[in-house]
Formats: structure tokens, sequence, C-alpha cells
């Protein structure tokens, strides 16, 4: 395995197991987002569309383990701070599988649209929707300069 | 008959504007499969059958055959996208939108993911002109997703307060990510569980 995937996969099982909360999942984040917009960063080599694909997918593949299992955690714990007007929780809606896909989509896409406007925003409205179920706020539509949540995004 | 250059403006002869189409169309199929850094200039001369000196008489080197593989993909992509998503305001339409990209993908076992996205995922570091159209395009394409969500808006589908622009951009990085990660998997399946992620979200705000 190429030494990005393995640098990148080594930091996140060690930033991921810690992420036991909400705040600690935005903390994650924020370091997710940071080195995605740093052009040599590991992380940006990693999500690259060229060389070793079935690397890649290996790659890929055990990054969203991770995620599930940090969903997974989260759910668990109850973090889970998005309350419907109806006062119904979303939690049980949430399958830690396909939300990890989706947070590992969103990096994904996010990370190319934020590399071509040259601005963070893209990927943080990306990881905004992927995290929704663990947003800790009445509003779940942080605008542009919203620091509303303490997952919202990190432009300010 | 003569048509403009649309990079340097000069007057192309209908024949001068066939050979550069037929350079475009052959690097465009090129860079699709193969990739944006795998494809020379080499490879492009071979698959379009035109000499050295008549592909630098239209492209001065990599970066300027690049940007117009860019012109010609967004061009393609937005005209689709816009018979596709102009007038969609149900959220019904838009996961007929979503089947066929996911068909379409499908049929390809996702193997060459979102001509855009690919040329966005490879280029964009190093040429910013690239870079701008890339991001241009990018920008009307979300325009057309903006557009229907605000439809839904304004028929009291979706709340007021959603905000339209960033849902917009979540469910492109989200097809843009799927179509990545179904590259990688040789499978179309991650693209329409990330697509129809972001659809469920967007309908669990409209039934709030």
């Amino acid at each position: 395995m190429s030494t990005h995937f393995a640098e990148v996969l080594a930091r996140e099982s060690a930033c991921l197991a810690g992420v036991t909360d909400g705040a600690k999942l935005a903390d994650w984040r924020r370091r997710v987002v940071q080195e995605l917009m740093t052009p040599l960063s590991p992380y940006v080599f990693a999500l690259r569309q060229t060389g070793d694909v079935p690397g890649r997918a290996d790659f890929l593949d055990r990054w969203r383990e991770l995620l599930a299992e940090t969903v997974d955690r989260l759910l668990r714990s109850g973090t889970t701070g998005d309350t419907h007007s109806s006062g119904q929780t979303r939690r049980t809606d949430v399958d830690a599988q396909k939300t990890a896909l989706l947070i590992l989509a969103a990096l994904h896409g996010g990370s190319t649209l934020s590399q071509i406007t040259k601005d963070p925003w893209p990927l943080n409205a990306a990881l905004d929707l992927a995290l929704a179920p663990f947003t800790a706020t009445e509003d779940n539509s942080p605008a542009r300069t919203g620091t509303s949540s303490p997952i919202g995004n990190m432009n300010t | 008959m003569t048509t403009a250059d649309p990079r340097n403006g000069r007057r192309l002869t209908a024949r001068g504007a066939k050979t550069r189409a037929r350079i475009v169309a052959a690097a465009t199929d090129l860079m699709y499969v193969k990739g944006v850094g795998a494809t020379t200039l080499d490879d492009v001369l071979a698959a379009s059958g035109v000499s050295k000196s008549q592909l630098y008489h239209h492209f001065d080197g990599k970066d300027a055959l690049v940007r117009a593989v860019i012109d010609n993909v967004g061009e393609r992509v937005i005209e689709r996208e816009r018979e596709a998503l102009g007038h969609v305001s149900t959220i019904r339409g838009l996961r007929r939108w979503r089947d066929v990209l996911v068909q379409n993908n499908a049929l390809r076992h996702g193997a060459y993911g979102c001509a855009l996205g690919s040329l966005a995922s490879e280029v964009s570091d190093h040429d910013a002109l690239a870079r701008e159209a890339l991001s241009r395009l990018f920008a009307e394409w979300q325009g057309l997703l903006a557009g229907v969500l605000r439809r839904l808006q304004d028929d009291g589908v979706l709340p007021p307060d959603a905000s339209v622009d960033q849902l917009a951009t979540g469910l492109m990085a989200a097809l843009q990510g799927g179509y990545m990660l179904a590259q990688t998997a040789r499978d179309v399946t991650p693209m329409a569980t990330a697509i129809d992620m972001v659809l469920a979200h967007i309908e669990s705000l409209s039934k709030r």
C-alpha cells in the first residue's frame, strides 16, 4: 500500500478512535478539512483518482470502516443532537454504514469542488449535510457565515 | 466558411475547424478513459490521425488542449443537465434525474466516472485557467440543482429556511464523490447510495 494511504489511515485511525461526542467530531472535521485544503497533504494525494486502483479501493474501504465505527459509537452514546420540530429524534433512522459512505463521498467530492474553487465552502457544505444527524441545532441550515452549530462551517 | 477559434480568436477555415474538432474529440475520449495525466500528445496524434504540425497549429501544448477538452465536455454536460433539470419541480423528478445518472454509470460498472468531475480531480492544481473554467461549469451545474430546490421551496415542499445553495452544493459533492467511489470500486452502488442519502435528507426536510 502506498505511503500516503498508510499515513492517512494511521492518522484517521488514531483521530477517529477519540471521537466520542459532537465536539470531538467537530475537531476531527476541522482537521480533515484543513488537510484536504493543503496542496501537498497526504490526504490530497490519497484521494487523487490516479494510479493504484486496488490500493485505493482497499484504502477507501478501510477509511469507510473507521468512519462507520465512529458513527456507530456516536449513535450508541446518543450523540444525535438534531431533534425534529415534532420532538422525535432522527437517531433510529440513521444507518451507520450508509452514513459513513456519505461522509466519505462528501470528503471526496467536496474536496474536488473546494480545490477547483480554492474555497473550503463546498467541502464544508457537503460535510454539513453528511453530518446532519449529529448536528445539535434547531436550524440545520448553517449559512455561509454561520457558526450556529458545533459542526458548523469552518470558514470563520 | 470560416469560424473563429474559441481560444485565440484566430479565424479557422472549415477544414481547420474540422481538424481542430477531431483533435479535441480524440483528446476528450483518451482523457476520459485514461485520465488527463496518462494521456500524452503522442496518444492524441495517434488517435486523431493528424500530424504534429497540425496539432501545434491549433494548440501550443498539452495545457491548451486540456482547456479545449474542458470546454467540450463542459458544454455537453451542461446541455444534458439543463435538459434533465431545467423543468424539474418535484422530488420525484429529482429521483428520475438520479436514476438516469446511476443507470448510465451502471452500464460501465462505474468505471470512468463523471466526465467533468474526472477532469476536475486531475487538473485542479497546476493550471489556473483550467481550474477557473471548471469552477464556472460546476457553478452552472449546481445552479441548475439549486433551481430545482428553489422551485420545491416556492411550492412549499421545502421549508423557507432550508439553505438551497448549501443543499445543492452538498448534493453535487455527494454525486461527484459517489462517482469517484464507484470508479474505484468498479461498482455503481456507492454512487447510488450517496445520492439516495442526500435525496432522503432533502425529503426529510420536506416532511418537517
